[in-house]
């Protein structure tokens, strides 16, 4: 099982009744896990609800509201969902999630594997005293989340469950153990002092969760998650999580098997007698872990205050950025052993050097087709690729937008961060400010800043893509689905807003998009233009799907291609549009563009936008069926 | 070479979003969980939804363990130079993650390139197939090179078997030890859809594979 599968397993044989998440990695797939379990057992829909929340603080409130009525929730985020949701969970982690349970799991990334930025959120464990569990294996991601949600009622304590990009996508044999039906139906039972921390109950819940915490941090050597790996050198390591794992092996590697180990599955709080008994037995004590020094401050502390002579290093020969790895632990503790480097690892790294030169680069790009970077070549377009113009940019599928060739994202904050800073920009440059959001991100806090932009007029033209997928993160079916197929309209709510310039355009009908922008862009104050088109690959899935079923009926349907013949080569397709179902070929010395048929989705805009007319349109059975991209 | 049962493997697979990278290391998990192996923990990319970024994935096995409990597999990610194994489902994607090869390594490549926008845009140059074996023979004589896009194009009429076929070509290497053909099977029946085919496209590979890797001996 990979982690997150095994985390999702645990859940169930905990009696999970009620999850809630926003979507981002590497957390989304969770979901996806939950959505399974809920097809494949329809018996567990009596009990259990998964929620694909608009946002992460929408989702930890509701976690906390199941917990409250004595049921247990589970509440996933990436790392930087917690950003959002600290808020809300600085109350309920006060408050604690008694009479149920509730655990967070924080989805970290080092390394950003996955992430627009990488941060250190074990701090907020500290912060808002939560309690930390860091598996390895997927085995422990199963059995600890069992044991979070059982501490968690025990002790009326939100717990969190610290995942990794790689813990959770790393994958292993799983023990199993039986499910437990969750419950269908708790209660609430009214208790104001608990549940309403104003004054004085701030305090008094403050204080009982110093209370809870410490009863907690007592029962830690009885839990069994911590475990000493024995060895008798004199120097000591003390690691958790994936760390664990790359320290071992690095270990064995430089022949220092004699080193003691302490490895961690709680960072926080951390049992006194535990950290004592095993570093006053040391001269050193190496901290492995990823990002900032947690663990580190940590124990040199208690060594402080148990007048504990050791030496406690880590972070001055430990990089405290990017993702660990076997390699670097190696090199680090060979460095602090003064080992001679491992030959084999040296030689590999110093080859890979000689030749990475001449790696042609593969960043991640839009899909072929897809609808966003069509837009982003009418916004190039408009603007004679964007002079004297800012794109205050987001994040989903157009983050990638400022990789080369189109480069056009000058900027990325965080979700509904574009508008935002555009808000401010605009007031302080006579440059262009265009601002970009999809419409996941528009539901997830972009509403607020789309108010405040109606209401200072911003001198800003907002782009707003809707997909109708929150599509970056794999296209979790969410929320924002329903609300657009019960005929939710962000249109609707613009106008509402009060915004008085609106268009509402297609991007696979480039020419109409540039002029309106062109437009949109000698206008002053706030502008808004909709961008109405299906994701491309979910709009290609569907559109194979209804020709299938149709051929399975046995009708005929029309064959749409399209390809190049008198190719110019002036790269228009390749270099402004970029679609990446166009590759250039040579024949026989001749350089031209060419389809592959294979990845083509016929979304037909190359065809549009070649100032040659060497991109034809070809249709096999003209008066068969024809099979359009669905409307939204 | 020849393996010891209480040997870690190690094998990359490496390809470009969409291509079955992960389908194929998850097949070779499933077929070691049924060949008896011990101890399996590997790691895979997941996370962007988008079908043209470079994926790789990392697979280790243990068949036994070491009494010693710290010799043994402890971490998902291959150390640098560790490889056994190169399966990759797209020339250049080789060198991408070069860092884990070295003089052990056997390579087993797609020969059908997939140049990225940056090359049709002629912003940057994609080496020549010779150039990268060039360059993977610094490492190891044992590069060889397949075109498993057209196989499954001719046999299939699509190019969803690659990663099947390339599973075929890499299995006469040796370098999956202790897993057989029958395990592989057994796997795609229960789990892939359309299993008739995919056996018919492992068997595909693994026929021209071992023409391939023998003929190059
Ligand atoms: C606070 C926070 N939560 C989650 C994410 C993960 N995330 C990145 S992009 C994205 C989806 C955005 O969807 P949408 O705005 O609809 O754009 P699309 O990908 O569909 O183009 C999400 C959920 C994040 N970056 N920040
Ligand atoms: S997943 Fe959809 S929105 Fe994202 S790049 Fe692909 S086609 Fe575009
Ligand atoms: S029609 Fe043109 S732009 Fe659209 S997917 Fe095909 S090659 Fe790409």
């Amino acid at each position: 099982m990979l982690g997150n599968e095994a985390l999702v397993r645990g859940c169930l044989e905990a009696g999970v009744s009620y999850v809630s998440q926003y979507p981002g990695t590497p957390t989304s797939d969770i979901g996806e896990y939950f959505h399974q379990v809920l097809i494949d057992s329809p018996e567990t829909r009596e009990f259990l609800i998964h929620h694909w929340a608009v946002n992460e603080a929408v989702a930890t409130s509701s976690c906390a509201g199941a917990a409250w009525t004595g049921c247990r929730s589970l509440n996933p985020m990436k790392h930087v969902g917690l950003n959002v949701a600290s808020d809300a969970l600085s109350v309920i982690a006060l408050n604690g999630p008694n009479p149920g349970a509730m655990v967070v799991s924080i989805g970290s990334d080092p390394g950003s594997l996955g992430s627009h930025q990488e941060q250190n959120e074990r701090f907020y464990a500290w912060m808002l005293h939560l309690p930390t569990f860091e598996p390895h294996t997927p085995q422990e991601c199963k059995d600890w989340i069992k044991l979070a949600f059982e501490l968690s009622e025990k002790y009326d304590l939100v717990m969190n469950f610290r995942m990794s990009t790689r813990s959770a996508h790393s994958r292993g044999f799983v023990k199993l153990e039986p499910l437990v039906k969750g419950k269908a139906k708790g209660e609430f039972i009214r208790n104001i002092p608990k549940f309403n921390s104003l004054p004085p109950h701030a305090i008094n819940n403050h204080i009982r969760l110093y209370e809870r915490i410490e009863k907690l941090r007592e029962a830690i050597p009885s839990l069994g998650v911590n475990k000493i790996i024995p060895g008798e050198n004199k120097i000591g390591i003390i690691t958790s999580g994936m760390p664990f794992g790359y320290t071992m092996e690095a270990l064995n590697q430089l022949n220092l098997n004699d080193v003691p180990v302490l490895k961690l599955g709680m960072i926080y709080p951390l049992n006194y007698e535990e950290i004592v008994d095993f570093i006053e037995k040391l001269e050193k004590v190496i901290i492995i872990e990823e990002l900032e020094p947690f663990l580190e401050m940590k124990i040199a502390e208690i060594a402080h205050d148990h007048k504990i002579n050791v030496e406690i290093i880590g972070e001055q020969y430990f990089p405290k950025y990017n993702e660990f790895s076997t390699g670097l632990v190696a090199t680090c503790l060979a460095n602090i052993f003064n080992k001679p480097p491992n030959e084999q690892m040296k030689k590999a790294i110093d080859y890979f050097n000689s030749y990475k030169e001449i790696i042609p680069s593969r960043f991640p790009t839009f899909c072929s087709g897809c609808p966003e970077r069509a837009t982003l070549y009418a916004i190039l377009k408009a603007t004679n690729h964007l002079e004297n113009t800012i794109i205050s940019g987001d994040i989903g599928c157009y983050v990638m937008s400022f990789f080369p060739p189109q480069q056009c994202s000058d900027l990325v904050i965080c979700m509904s961060g574009g508008i935002s800073a555009a808000i401010g920009m605009s007031t302080k440059t006579d440059q262009k400010v265009i601002a970009m959001i999809g419409d996941s991100t528009f539901f997830h806090t972009g509403m607020a800043p789309l108010a405040e932009a109606v209401g200072y007029n911003s001198n800003v033209l907002l782009i707003i893509f809707e997909n109708s997928w929150t599509a970056m993160t794999g296209h979790q079916n969410d929320v924002l689905r329903y609300l657009l197929n019960k005929g939710f309209s962000i249109e609707d709510i613009c106008k509402a807003i009060g915004v008085s310039w609106l268009r509402v355009e297609d991007s696979y009908k480039p020419k109409k998009l540039v002029k309106s922008i062109e437009e949109a862009l000698e206008t002053d104050g706030f502008k808004v233009i909709i961008i109405k088109r299906e994701c491309g690959l979910q709009a290609h899935r569907w559109r194979m799907d209804q020709i299938r079923g149709l051929e399975r009926e046995g009708k005929k349907v029309q064959d749409v291609s399209y390809f190049i013949g008198g190719c110019q080569m002036c790269y228009e397709c390749a270099r402004v549009l970029s679609c990446p179902a166009i590759r250039r070929v040579e024949t026989d010395g001749i350089e031209e563009m060419q389809i592959d048929q294979d990845r083509c989705i016929r979304c037909g805009v190359c065809y549009e936008i070649c100032p040659n007319g060497a991109i034809r349109k070809s249709i096999i059975n003209l008066f068969a069926e024809e099979v359009p991209f669905r409307e939204l | 070479m020849s393996f010891k049962e209480t040997d870690i493997i190690n094998i990359v697979i490496a390809g470009t979003a969409g291509q079955g990278v992960i389908t194929l290391k998850r097949l070779i998990e499933f077929a070691s969980q049924k060949a008896g192996v011990k101890r399996n923990f590997g790691s895979e990319m997941h996370g962007l939804a988008q079908r043209e970024g470079a994926i790789s994935s990392h697979t280790r096995y243990q068949k036994e363990l070491f009494e010693d409990d710290r010799k043994n597999l402890y971490s998902p990610l291959i150390c640098y130079g560790d490889a056994d194994l190169y399966i990759c489902f797209e020339p250049i994607e080789a060198l991408r993650r070069g860092l884990f090869a070295s003089n052990k390594t056997s390579f087993v490549l797609n020969s059908r390139t997939i140049p990225g926008i940056m090359i049709t845009a002629n912003l940057e140059s994609y080496p020549s197939l010779e150039k990268i074996k060039e360059i993977l023979n610094g490492y190891s004589n044992e590069v060889y090179f397949m075109n498993a896009t057209e196989l499954s194009l001719n046999n299939f009429n699509t190019n969803q078997y690659v990663n099947l076929i390339m599973l075929g070509f890499a299995i006469p290497t040796s370098k999956i030890p202790f897993i057989e053909i029958e395990h592989y099977e057994e796997v795609i029946k229960e789990w892939l859809r359309d299993p008739d085919s995919n056996i018919k496209a492992l068997h595909l590979g693994l026929e021209k594979g071992k023409k391939i890797i023998n003929s190059a001996n």
